[in-house]
């Protein structure tokens, strides 16, 4: 086998393109997260599922609210 | 004269073996068309800038190689994909450490980058591999339906005679054809020797060829 046939057979190692749309999605679906800001991760929460992502905000934004005052009463104890 | 001979033989083997290898990869991998270097380097240098469009452009040209060398040298195509994935990621991410060098060019940096991630995900289970014929055979299913009969059977081969070279062996003529990288290239990524590489691809290419022709045909007869 000469270095073309070599060459052809090589070509059957291609990804399908099955694969390729599997590998890329991943690339992408990483580099997205990877962009993307804490607000703009919030803004599409809130696009999938609006009523659970408002759901989630308030009961974080709450959570903050009552912890904060909380966590500085508890150390000023200490 | 018969050293310029043979020159002339190898430069017009080299140019055969790259236009064939462009001329194969456009057919099985999409629309994708190779670029030269200087435009390469223009993508670098836009990716680098902030341009996405550049960025994506890139993974395109680099994708298959990437695949086709991982695949040479990993023992099933999820394997396969998942270090093509990190690789591309980490390319992407990485483009501001690319320092252009003379002589070799931009898809050498990938293919280290390849090498490298490869490296580190195979060598964790390499106890698991005694004997090339117990590799581990995972098939995709999906992947058996979308290639036609000849070439799952050439694949299979190419796999299988593979698996019984050692991983430098792999690593060299994966890199040369699966990506296409010449032995000064194959050389600076692994590192080596260039003549050595040239030693060991003339060496590897001889035995693999005689293999996959050997299993194509068992019983010896033409195909």
């Amino acid at each position: 086998m000469n270095e073309i046939e070599l060459a052809v057979t090589w070509a059957t190692l291609e990804p399908t393109p099955r694969q390729r749309q599997r590998i890329e999605a991943r690339v992408r679906r990483w580099l997205d997260a990877r962009d993307s800001s804490l607000a703009a991760e919030w803004l599409g929460l809130l696009k999938v599922n609006p009523i659970a992502g408002l759901g989630f905000a308030a009961v974080a934004a709450s959570l903050m609210l009552i912890a904060t005052p909380l966590s500085w009463l508890a150390f000023s104890l200490v | 004269m018969i050293a310029t001979t043979s020159i002339r033989f190898a430069l017009l083997d080299e140019w055969t073996v790259s236009s064939l290898f462009r001329a194969l990869f456009s057919r099985f991998g999409g629309d994708t068309t190779s670029l030269e270097e200087d435009a390469i380097l223009r993508l670098v240098d836009a990716a680098r800038a902030g341009d996405r469009a550049a960025g994506q452009c890139l993974y395109r040209q680099h994708v298959d190689r990437v695949f086709r060398v991982v695949r040479g040298i990993s023992c099933s195509d999820a394997d396969a994909e998942e270090v093509t994935q990190d690789t591309m990621l980490t390319v992407l991410t990485s483009l501001h450490r690319y320092e252009a060098r003379t002589g070799t060019r931009f898809v050498a940096w990938v293919m280290t980058i390849a090498v490298n991630t490869a490296r580190r995900r195979f060598r964790r289970r390499r106890p698991e591999l005694t004997d090339p014929n117990d590799l581990p055979r995972i098939p995709d299913e999906t992947a058996d339906l979308e290639r036609d009969a000849d070439s799952e059977k050439k694949r299979e081969a190419l796999l299988r005679a593979l698996a019984e070279l050692d991983e430098r062996e792999q690593e060299i003529v994966s890199l040369r054809y699966g990506s296409e990288l010449d032995a000064t290239e194959i050389a600076r990524v692994l590192p080596l020797q260039p003549a050595n590489v040239r030693k060991i691809l003339e060496r590897t290419r001889v035995r693999l060829g005689a293999r996959i022709e050997a299993l194509l045909n068992p019983n010896g007869g033409m195909s």
